[in-house]
């Protein structure tokens, strides 16, 4: 009788086993990720998900991507209409708003083991991900501004590499004596977050800063550096005519390789694209400096994985979207690296700058030392629950500005009040 | 008695499914745009509470709601009657009789069956500063010294999304007006002919009567078109340099999606919706056709 009670218990329990393994294969087997992101390099994600598909059978990733220029605007309909959306691309600049927004969740809220990552990721890259003291990401990419010139150029002239915006005016106009039409070209789009971006690089490497600690604004007193440096700009642009605009940093790579202009400032990754022997005909001729200025600083940022609200509701979708996210951005960084190697991309990881394999890939188009020596020196942005849109605001007047279409003392007046403007409704002070 | 009653519904009951597509997709969403713009709704803050005319008045005291209004009306003002004009021309010329003339027709359609960012990348090859094709014919053929800086000189680039809006709008116009060409009736002509009128007097007194409604629906339809343009000239220019290609139709995106001010951008919407229907008007009592039922 007990060996009949025993037997039928554990018939009962192999089949109540049973049938939770095949829920849990049944549920594995059910989840789909969307995971949306801007379209850089479409194929090696591709590739990425794949990978992660292999490794993980019961994940589905599908891949949504948006060009960089309509990125931010698309995510704002497509989250706030709520249209199924797990893990995407998340910047620096709009990570407040979008938390704030309820849009997007901390990591370490749903998987605290996230914070093991923080000592293995470099500080900036680390402010960038993180929202009211929280981790919203694990890193896709860290990279800075740079400011690149054509060493063979400057050397056919007899030209030092610029140290200042005043060295880099008299190059150019000495450049432009011998011939060359626009010296600089200027990656000149307004739709583009990185438009200010490259800006505050600039204004970084004077020395100077866009806010104060309190979050006032500093950049509309003409004594600025910030000021300076749309001045100069506007002087290079109208007075001196010695910048040329691009639209993007495809079309700068392209036009640098023309070999009709000498400067510009562009992600630092750009640089390897630029020197790439396989497909630019001026490949090995560009270099990174120091972002002119006193201080020589420039802008640092990450742009980052990060899991959406939505996606956090579901637990299976959130397991997997944080499987996900870790293969991308965590691990042993094996994603980060081939980035690193691959695309030229900065990484947020501080493993892979001892890397062999990251550090020969680097070696063929950038002087590791100019690089290290400048990333040390990169600042973060101010980010706030409104810098997002207030950049949104205020990139049309930059651009207005540069072009001549308004005064700079015009435009930065109007952008420091659109920031108050903003500060008082959403801080309320 | 009955019977005719019943007799006078079925108009209403005909039209009924009609009226809610209507209902559904223009009355609804002009409405919520209107309830829209007179409440604070921004994605950032809490509640949509009523605001008046206060989005109103900020969008229109804001830095870029004139130029964004100045450079949609010359961007209309300039593009519909080119595009009415030009297709008229082009129809006469695609109504003659010549060899390969069937290809020809087929190619002119071209240009309007291409999505508008897929025309703003070919305009962009062509008026590029650095590297666009017109540049390169211009300098070979010894008409110009240096490059000339189409897309990012301020007054350039208006002409030149013009010429590409133009472009693309071009076709359909040429369409149309072929399809009103054809429908007049030869003996009209004929009978011109023998009354000795010459060839002006033959468009003014035939052709232009016969296919005076359909350039009055041409020329509101391109109006309408270019006033609420966004794709081809947000591609070609993303709205630059600085603001001199922000259109109004680009404006309302902004407002909304990269400022998260819905409120505001239903306001420069909804001023987009009067000014388009002032155009309509003004269009009707330019031209009176027998379009509306009109004289």
């Amino acid at each position: 009788m007990i060996g009949k009670a025993l037997f039928t218990a554990s018939a009962v329990a192999f089949a109540a086993a049973l049938a939770g393994l095949q829920a849990d294969d049944a549920h594995a087997q059910d989840v789909t990720l969307e995971f949306v992101v801007w379209n850089y390099s479409l194929e090696t994600i591709q590739d990425n998900v794949a990978k992660f598909e292999a490794e993980n059978p019961g994940i589905k990733v599908n891949v949504t991507d948006y060009t960089w220029p309509d990125y931010h605007d698309t995510m704002v309909l497509r989250l706030r209409g709520n249209t199924q959306t797990d893990v995407i691309y998340g910047g620096q600049d709009w990570l407040p708003s979008w938390a704030s927004a309820g849009w997007l969740v901390p990591l370490e809220e749903y998987f605290p083991e996230v914070t093991k990552y923080e000592e293995k990721t470099t500080n900036y890259a680390l402010k960038d991900m993180t929202y009211n003291g929280q981790l919203y990401g694990l890193s896709y990419y860290a990279d800075i501004i740079s400011f690149v010139y054509n060493k063979k150029i400057l050397d056919e002239h007899g030209i030092e590499v610029p140290q200042t915006w005043d060295d880099v005016l008299a190059a150019s106009l000495k450049l432009k004596e011998a011939g060359m039409e626009k010296p600089i070209v200027y990656e000149y789009d307004q739709e583009l977050p990185n438009f200010y971006d490259a800006f505050v690089a600039q204004v970084y490497g004077r020395g100077g800063d866009m806010f104060d600690a309190d979050l006032n604004p500093l950049f509309n007193d003409p004594e600025s550096e910030a000021f300076k440096q749309l001045q100069w700009l506007q002087d290079a642009f109208t007075k001196h005519q010695i910048v040329a605009s691009e639209p993007h940093e495809t079309t700068i790579i392209r036009a640098m390789n023309t070999g009709k202009h000498a400067f510009t400032v562009v992600f630092n990754y750009v640089l390897a694209a630029m020197n790439n022997p396989a497909d630019q005909p001026l490949a090995g001729e560009f270099a990174m400096a120091p972002m002119p200025g006193e201080a020589h600083a420039t802008l640092g940022f990450a742009k980052f994985y990060a899991m959406t609200a939505q996606a956090a509701e579901d637990p299976a979708r959130r397991d997997a979207a944080w499987k996900f996210i870790e293969y991308m951005g965590g691990g042993d960084y094996k994603v980060a690296e081939r980035w690193a190697v691959e695309k030229g991309l900065g990484f947020a990881a501080l493993p892979l700058f001892d890397d062999p394999d990251v550090q020969q890939a680097w070696s063929t188009w950038i002087d590791m030392d100019a690089f290290k020596d400048q990333a040390t020196r990169a600042k973060n942005g101010t980010w706030t629950e409104w810098t997002g849109i207030w950049s949104a605001y205020f990139r049309p007047l930059l651009a207005q500005a540069m072009v001549g279409e308004a005064s700079v003392q015009e435009v930065m007046d109007a952008g420091a009040a659109k920031w108050l403007e903003y500060r008082q409704l959403l801080r309320g002070n | 008695m009955a019977a005719a009653q019943r007799h006078r519904q079925y108009p209403a009951l005909w039209a009924l499914p009609a009226l809610c597509l209507v209902l559904a997709f223009t009355v609804y969403p002009v409405a919520h745009t209107l309830w829209t713009s007179l409440h604070q709704v921004m994605i950032l803050l809490p509640g949509e509470p009523f605001v008046g005319l206060a989005n109103y008045r900020a969008v229109v005291t804001g830095p870029f709601f004139l130029t964004a209004l100045l450079n949609s009306l010359w961007f209309t003002l300039f593009s519909a009657p080119l595009i009415v004009l030009l297709g008229l021309g082009v129809a006469h010329l695609l109504l003659a009789r010549f060899k390969g003339r069937f290809l020809v027709r087929a190619v002119v359609i071209l240009p309007w069956a291409l999505p508008g960012a897929i025309s703003a990348v070919l305009w962009l090859w062509i008026f590029h500063p650095s590297w666009g094709i017109l540049n390169l014919l211009l300098y070979e053929a010894g008409l110009i010294d240096g490059y000339i800086p189409w897309l990012t000189d301020p007054s350039l680039v208006r002409l030149c999304v013009v010429v590409a809006h133009v472009w693309t709008q071009l076709p359909f116009a040429a369409v149309l007006f072929m399809a009103a060409l054809v429908a007049i009736d030869p003996e009209l002509y004929e009978a011109a002919r023998i009354d000795g009128a010459g060839a002006w007097q033959r468009f003014r007194h035939v052709t232009l009567p016969q296919i005076k409604a359909m350039l009055v629906v041409l020329l509101v339809y391109s109006t309408l078109v270019a006033f609420t343009s966004y794709d081809l000239t947000y591609a070609m220019t993303g709205g630059g340099p600085g603001t001199a290609t922000t259109l109004l139709s680009f404006q309302i995106w902004k407002e909304s999606f990269s400022m998260y001010n819905f409120g505001n951008g239903a306001a420069v919407g909804f001023i987009t919706v009067l000014i388009s229907l002032g155009f309509i008007f003004a269009i009707l009592r330019a031209l009176p056709s027998d379009l509306f039922g009109e004289d």
